[in-house]
């Protein structure tokens, strides 16, 4: 019933706002770092930028990291700031999560954990989509 | 009208160079507006004039230079990208940088997708 209203949702709304997609895990590159560079900027300009995390990028929500640890800047401290920037939309992809045996645990609230279906309904509500 | 953003974020030497080169050229001939090119990440080294590559290999960074003398296709690099990969923004008559290329930051990546009808990245 839910995917069949957010189908529905999608051809009522045009499509708008751009969707960062995070698929790397947190301190092996910058990939992490560079999206979140950008969701802030667009946050900062005032435009609409949603936040989706899935394969490897699951592992950017998971509660008790400390990039310290391993000599990186914590770039996941800053994700609290994200109401600041008025980025509320953060979805993360409920396979990738069960893929990884991974508890919803996330240092971040108002993370809300989507179906395969519901992630793709949701990415396809944005205009714009970026890759990292 | 329709207009086109296209973000690079892989470096030269990966082969989705001459893809994203071979598309924007097919969209500027197409007569389709291409409002920028935005370079991030790796996708900055495009504008070091310092890279060679093998005399008989595909030269990214003459196709780059010609297309945006041709069409006037404005090229941007984020500075903090650049700076990060040894290619200095500061300096006054910069001979790292390319001339066809201009040093921006993530403001422009802004404008270019609040303009931009479709954004395309390689």
């Amino acid at each position: 019933m839910t995917v069949l209203n957010t189908q529905i949702a999608s051809t009522e709304l045009p499509a708008s706002g751009l969707a960062i997609i995070n698929s790397k895990a947190p301190f092996s590159s910058t990939h992490g770092k560079d999206a979140l560079d950008v969701a802030l900027i667009f946050g900062a300009f005032e435009q609409k930028v949603s936040l989706f995390f899935q394969g490897d990028g699951v592992y950017q929500l998971c509660a008790n990291q400390d990039g310290r640890l391993v000599s990186i800047k914590d770039y996941l401290k800053t994700f609290s700031a994200f109401e600041f920037y008025d980025i509320e939309d953060i979805y993360v992809c409920q396979q990738s999560l069960a893929n990884r045996q991974l508890a919803e645990d996330f240092h971040i609230d108002d993370v809300q954990v989507l179906s395969s279906i519901d992630f793709g309904t949701a990415l396809n509500r944005h205009q714009h989509v970026l890759r990292f | 009208m329709k207009t086109l953003a296209v973000v690079i974020t892989t470096p030269p030497y990966s082969h989705l160079t001459i893809t994203a080169l071979t598309y924007v050229e097919a969209a500027l001939e197409a007569g389709i507006n291409v409002i920028g090119v935005f370079f991030y990440q790796d996708g900055v080294m495009h504008a070091n004039e310092d890279i060679s590559i093998a005399s008989d290999e595909y030269q990214a960074i003459e196709h780059w230079q010609r297309l945006q003398q041709k069409y006037q296709l404005p090229l941007h690099i984020c500075i903090t990208a650049a700076e990060k990969r040894g290619i200095a923004c500061d300096a006054i008559d910069n001979e790292t940088i390319n001339k066809a290329f201009t040093v921006s930051g993530l403001g422009e990546l802004v404008e270019l997708t609040t303009k931009a009808s479709r954004l395309v990245q390689f």
